[in-house]
Formats: structure tokens, sequence, C-alpha cells
């Protein structure tokens, strides 16, 4: 379990708690202690939770990207002490994956499984450029991040990669369920980058050029991919994707399990 | 004695491209629904589509088969019935849409909406007719009637599953040719239950005033170049958005 010190500057503080708390809780975290305030910028949030860490990124993500939130910062809370006054440096509304910057960069800081955010954003331009021959950036992003922040990094990647393509090729429409979503929506878009074959909710990937045997991706590429694609074309939007086999483990071939 | 109806086929052949260049237009705005960020935009989004679907895709479509047909006598059209038949393809394929686009996509949710667009379809059909003025009694085969409603309906329903619920080029281009389908299904199936008796000549007081042949010729003109630059702006507008899409 970690504790996260969470700061949140909202417009308004009606139902703010609530909302977020919301949030929180869905993530699997707990919400350890709160404190709310108002200055002239608007109304400070101030969250202790707690929670699963795998669960972190997810969490910073639906908050980061949250409709009440204007600006967000994330960081480890380390010891008991009572929440700071809740004031703080304005930071502009983080995108998406850009939440986790604001802990990357104290080394003392960073959490073991913590994405390398100024390489993924970086590479993320040449990624769109390039898209669906994306295979030797990711290949080189593997390569280049330190080992304990690769299979977060790949995971932002692909989940940048796959809200992307969903907004670029496939938002038009309606809200499909989860079924619907992985058949019209998540075989296309990952037939473009890999051969696969669909078995209810399990994708299966055949011979998945970022998981080469004893390699390290565990499909986490695919599997951010997959979050970020269909988190954004169903309702509820949370969608988890987990990797049951995986070639660099050994695998025949990866299997990926996709459910709400 | 009963009149015989003759069709021209080149107009026939453009009432279906009409139709299908309607729906094609009217999908491409529908499917917009889902993403609106507002209800503001969400009404708009639904307003357009369905103003296109109802006129440009049902009304234009039915009045150049209606000018495609030639029953050999003069024909007028009732100003405020032919106003009034544009105004229910609207509401009615407004309704229908909204009900579509709304939150996720479900079998409920698109029978009812098929449902309004068939109605639409058959509702502007059947008043259009009853807009026409001409030396000869109206009357209907009761069962191809009722074929005839049944078309648009499921024909309706098949083009809005494949307009909301697939994507690609299958979405917008599968939907529309479907669509076509319903509006031309419905109403040449409603032309060949009609009965035009000739009354001797007895035309309404109003004949003289109603719309002829070359106003409607004009109207839809300016319809089907409408629906043709939406098209384009539309296009125009997504092929931008997407170029700016940041990843």
């Amino acid at each position: 379990m970690i504790e996260l010190e969470i700061q949140i500057l909202s417009d308004r503080r009606e139902g703010l708690l609530v909302e977020l708390g919301r949030t929180v809780v869905a993530n699997g975290f707990t919400l350890l202690r709160q404190r709310l305030a108002q200055d002239d910028r608007g109304a400070w949030l101030t969250m202790i939770v707690r929670g699963p860490p795998e669960r972190q990124l997810a969490l910073e993500e639906e908050l980061a990207t949250h409709s009440r939130v204007r600006s967000f910062e994330c960081s480890l809370f380390e010891g008991g002490a009572a929440p700071p006054p809740a004031s703080g440096p304005a930071v502009a509304r983080a995108p998406i994956a850009a939440a986790p910057a604001t802990f990357a960069a104290p080394a003392s800081s960073v959490p073991p499984a913590g994405p390398d955010v100024r390489q993924v954003e970086s590479m993320l331009p040449q990624i769109a450029k390039d898209y669906p021959r994306i295979t030797p950036w990711l290949l080189t992003l593997q390569r280049t991040v330190a080992a304990e922040s690769r299979e977060a990094s790949l995971l932002l990647v692909g989940r940048r990669t796959g809200a992307w393509v969903f907004k670029r090729d496939y938002a038009m429409g309606a809200k499909l369920g989860l079924a619907d979503a992985i058949k019209r929506i998540g075989v296309p878009a990952l037939r473009a980058l890999a051969t696969i074959e669909q078995h209810g909710e399990q994708l299966h990937i055949q011979n998945s050029p970022l998981c080469s045997p004893n390699g390290h991706s565990g499909c986490k590429f695919f599997s951010g991919y997959l979050e970020g694609l269909l988190g954004a074309s169903i309702e509820p939007q949370n969608v988890f994707v987990r990797s049951l086999y995986c070639r660099s483990t050994g695998a025949v071939e990866c299997i990926l399990e996709i459910s709400h | 004695m009963h009149a015989h109806q003759n069709y021209n086929l080149l107009l026939v052949v453009l009432s279906y491209v009409i139709a299908v260049l309607g729906s094609f237009t009217a999908l491409q705005l529908a499917v917009g629904i889902p993403n609106a960020q507002t209800s503001r935009q969400r009404w708009m989004s639904v307003l357009a589509a369905g103003a296109v679907m109802g006129v440009g895709a049902i009304w234009a479509m039915h009045f150049i088969a209606m000018l495609a047909c030639d029953t050999g006598m003069a024909v007028t059209y009732n100003l405020p019935r032919t106003a009034l038949s544009a105004l229910i393809a609207f509401g009615a394929c407004s309704l229908g849409l909204a009900v579509a686009g709304s939150a996720i996509f479900s079998w409920s949710k698109l029978v009812v909406a098929g449902v309004c667009m068939g109605l639409g379809v058959a509702g502007m059909h059947y008043l259009g007719m009853a807009a026409m003025m001409m030396g000869a009694d109206l009357s209907y085969d009761v069962s191809l009637v009722a074929v005839s409603v049944v078309i648009a309906i499921v024909a309706s329903i098949a083009a809005l599953w494949l307009a909301f619920n697939l994507r690609g080029p299958l979405q917008m281009l599968g939907s529309a040719l479907v669509m076509g389908v319903a509006v031309c299904g419905m109403h040449y199936t409603g032309m060949a239950a009609v009965i035009f008796e000739d009354n001797g000549g007895q035309v309404p007081a109003n004949f003289a005033s109603g719309l002829r042949g070359n106003n409607l010729g004009m109207s839809i003109f300016v319809v089907a170049v409408a629906m043709l630059l939406i098209v384009l702006a539309v296009n125009y507008l997504r092929q931008q958005r997407r170029s700016q899409l940041s990843i």
C-alpha cells in the first residue's frame, strides 16, 4: 500500500469532496484525511489517500481529467503529519499523463513503478507521426528507460496512444457496451499494430513484436493502448486490461483480458 | 376511371440519390450527437441532423419522386400541407436521432428511434400526398400502406444501427444507402398503394394557387446544394480537427 498526497484546485467547493472522493474510492483507495479551503483562485482540496500502488496511475489519470479539477498535484505522502495548508503552486491542468511529472522530478520520491514521463512525452510526437508503424519507437523506449520505469512508461505511452487513436478514428458514434466496444473498436484498432484474435473479452496477440522471449514488456503497451482506446468509448469509462500470458515470460502467445 | 402512374426512370434514380445524399449528410451530423459537451451543442446537433434528414433526405426525395410520377393530370400542391409535411419529417427525425444518440447504445433505444424515424418518413409521405391538388380523388390499399410503414421502420432501424453501432467506412456509407432504401422503399410502396380516381376534372378551388412542379424543382435544387455544402463543411472541419489532435 502507498499513501499519496493529492492537491486539487477547483472553481467551486460545493460537492467537490463528494465527487472526487467517489473517484478515489472507485480506484481502490481509502481517503485518510482531507482539507478544503477557499482562496481568491478557487477551492483547494488536499487529500491523503491510501491504496494499491498499481492503481496509482489510474487514479491520477482520472483525477487529472476530472471535469471539476482545474489543477492537480500528486506526490507520495511521507510521514503521518497532518496535511499541509491548502495552498500551493497553481500548475496548469495536467493532460492525462502529465500529472506524474510533478512527483517524478526528485529522485528520492520517485515511486518504483512510476513512468519516465520526460522520455514518454518526447517520444509521443514521433509515435503520432509514424503510427501505426511504431514498433521501433516502442522498442527504443523499452531499452532507454530505467528498468524500474519500464512497465509504467509503456503503459503510459499505450494509454496516450490509445486515447489519441480513439479520438482520431473512432469517436463518431454512440457509446457502446464493453463487448461491442471490443469488437467494433478494440479489435480493428489493435489489428493495425499486431496480429490478433478475439475470444470474447480476451484478445490473443500472436508474435507480439514487443514481447520477445526473455524480454521485459509484460504486454504493458498493449494493455495501456486498449485502456486508452476503450475507456473513452464505453460507459462507465473504467476499463481494466490484465495480461494473462505474455511471450516475454515464456507463453506461446500474449493474452489480454479486458473488463470493466 | 383509374389514372395510371408512369415514372421517369432518371428522376426515380435521382430520388434515391437525393435520399442517400441527405441521409449521409444527416448521419454525419448525427454521429456527433454523443460527443456533444453541452446540452446546447447536443440540441444543435440533433436539430441540424433532424433538419437535414427530414427536409433533405425525406421531403426532397418525396417531391423528386412525385415529379417522376406522371398520372396524365395537372397537379399542384397545397402549400400549408406541404410545409407541414416537411415539419413532421423534421420533428420525427430529430426525435429519433436524439434517442438513438443518447448515452449507451441499446436495442430498445434503437427500436424507439427507428419507429420515430419510420413514422416520420411515412407521415411526411401521406401528408405530402394529401397536399396534392388534381382532378382526381385518392384512395389507398390499406395492406400496402401498412407494408410501406413497416419498410420505413425496419430500414430506419437498420440504418441507425449501422450509423451508431459501427465504426469506419461502412458506418457512414452503409447507413446512408440503407436509409435511402427506407425512404424510397416506403415512398414507392406507398405510391403502389394509392389509387387515383378521375373525378371528371373537378379540381379544388385553390388549385391555381398551389405549388407547381417548377417551384418544387427549384426548392429541391436549393436543398440538394445546401446538403452538399454541409457535407463538404463537416468533412473539412473533421479533417482539421483530426490534424490538430495532439497525442
